[in-house]
């Protein structure tokens, strides 16, 4: 009887400490942490050109309240080409997900992305307006 | 009780067995060395895309007990004869305590007929390492090459030792060509070359590029490369020769630094697959703002060229110093 109790003990144990963790933290698709954040915004937005260079004449003004990115770029940018890199509030993502070129180059009709909430609840569009540096 | 007792006695008992299996005795005894003719080679240059007019080095050893005779000739066959400057060295290196490489003269400088190269022995000697040179030669463009390294003694013994195949890139190579703004700022891919404006009018076809230098207030402009289709904001002040038109697609990048094109700096390589793979779709015809170590991805109007512009050096006087890596298509 004493033996089936130890048995029993152990097993328990076991169990709950490989389950431990997916209680407290669980995985979404991405294989990211779904954590009990709720805050949902950009912080910083970067767009770089082919050559890995800032494509920015002035930092990008980030609107949390209208969630618009407006970013003037320099005069001759190849706007078929830009790789925009987000800076996210700590543990949301962004939807759809960046891993390509993109091109910007119909201004008429604005990028847009969503932000992805650390516990995935809260969810923000993001427009991304681009204008092109003039000839003074 | 007993019972655990008994239990850790047998688990201790056969963990000692079990490692104690796998330790045999085993005897050490010194290698005899083959007393016969013998040889090694190895490939001292190291992988990269092999580029016409650029060389393949070897070094070839060869060794036989000095009882059993003295080293006669050596050669390699290429199987495609090397361009001007192949050759097999007539000495023999060994390293000295300094780390340098100090050669000794055991025969005549290499002869070199067709695909063969020959060097032979004119002192006694039964043991040498001597470095092959192979320029690659036109000829063996988009081909594989490979060589056969044999000696020969005085034992009457022959050994032999293949390298290769290698394969040899279609690519094409030009360093070091000196744009200047407003004046040797034309330039073509075809010709892997820069003209002045009269030189550009005669051949307004092969114009792919122009070069200036502007210093413009408000925008950064300063070097750039520029298709001559682009629109004229990009040319401020060119005015382009007769019939120089072209419609050259670029792609700026940086980083891709290639090692043939930076003279030797760097360790990364363009190849001919880098080229044929290359997605133009969203290509510009301009790159504007050019440092040193930019480069441009190009293709011609008739897509008959690719080609990868490394910028070697700038100067603010409005002088450009390229190197171009060009690959045919059709």
């Amino acid at each position: 009887m004493k033996n089936y109790i130890k048995i029993s003990l152990a097993l328990a144990i076991i169990v709950l400490s490989t389950s431990n963790c997916s209680w407290e933290y669980p995985i979404d698709k991405d294989g990211l942490l779904i954590t009990e954040r709720a805050e949902c915004y950009v912080s910083n937005f970067e767009l770089l050109d082919t050559d890995h260079r800032t494509v920015r004449s002035r930092s990008a003004i980030i609107d949390t309240i209208e969630q618009t990115i407006d970013v003037e770029v320099l005069w001759g940018t190849n706007l078929k080409s830009l790789w925009p890199q987000f800076s996210l509030v700590t543990d949301a993502k962004l939807d759809p997900k960046i891993t390509d070129y993109v091109n910007f180059s119909d201004l008429e009709n604005p990028k847009q992305w969503t932000v992805v909430s650390g516990n995935r609840q809260v969810r923000k569009d993001y427009t991304v307006i681009i204008s092109v540096q003039q000839i003074p | 009780m007993r019972t655990i007792y008994l239990v850790l006695f047998w688990l201790i008992a056969g963990g000692v067995l079990l490692l104690s299996s796998c330790a045999e005795d085993f005897e050490y005894t010194l290698p005899e060395a083959s007393t016969a003719l013998q040889n090694d080679c190895i490939k001292r240059t190291p992988p990269q895309p092999y580029v016409v007019g650029n060389s393949i080095q070897f070094a070839y050893a060869m060794a036989l007990a000095p009882e059993k005779g003295r080293l006669l000739n050596a050669s390699v066959e290429a199987s495609i004869a090397g361009a001007d400057g192949t050759y097999l060295e007539h000495r023999t290196f060994y390293t000295n305590s300094a780390g340098n490489d100090v050669g000794i003269v055991i025969g005549e400088p290499s002869v070199t007929v067709d695909y063969k190269t020959e060097v032979v022995f004119t002192v006694d000697t039964c043991a040498a390492t001597l470095r092959y040179n192979y320029v690659i030669p036109e000829e063996a463009r988009g081909k594989q090459v490979s060589f056969k390294f044999i000696a020969n003694a005085s034992s009457g013994e022959t050994v032999t030792y293949q390298m290769g195949p290698y394969q040899i890139a279609k690519m094409e190579l030009k360093r070091e060509m000196v744009l200047s703004n407003s004046n040797v700022c034309y330039f073509s891919i075809a010709d892997m070359a820069a003209y002045n404006a009269g030189a550009a009018s005669e051949i307004p076809g092969n114009i792919d590029l122009v070069y200036l230098f502007r210093r413009i207030p408000g925008i950064s402009f300063e070097h750039a490369f520029v298709s001559p289709a682009a629109p004229q904001d990009f040319l401020p002040g060119v005015t382009l020769p007769s019939g120089v038109n072209n419609d050259t697609r670029i792609i700026k990048t940086w980083g891709l630094r290639d090692q043939h094109l930076a003279l030797g700096r760097w360790g990364e390589f363009i190849d001919d697959v880098d080229f044929e793979e290359i997605d133009f779709t969203n290509a510009t015809k301009y790159a504007i703002n050019l440092r040193g170590e930019n480069g441009l991805w190009l293709e011609t109007e008739d897509k008959k060229y690719r080609a990868y512009l490394y910028v070697n050096m700038i100067s603010p006087a409005g002088l450009i110093a390229v190197s171009i890596k060009r690959y045919t298509m059709y």
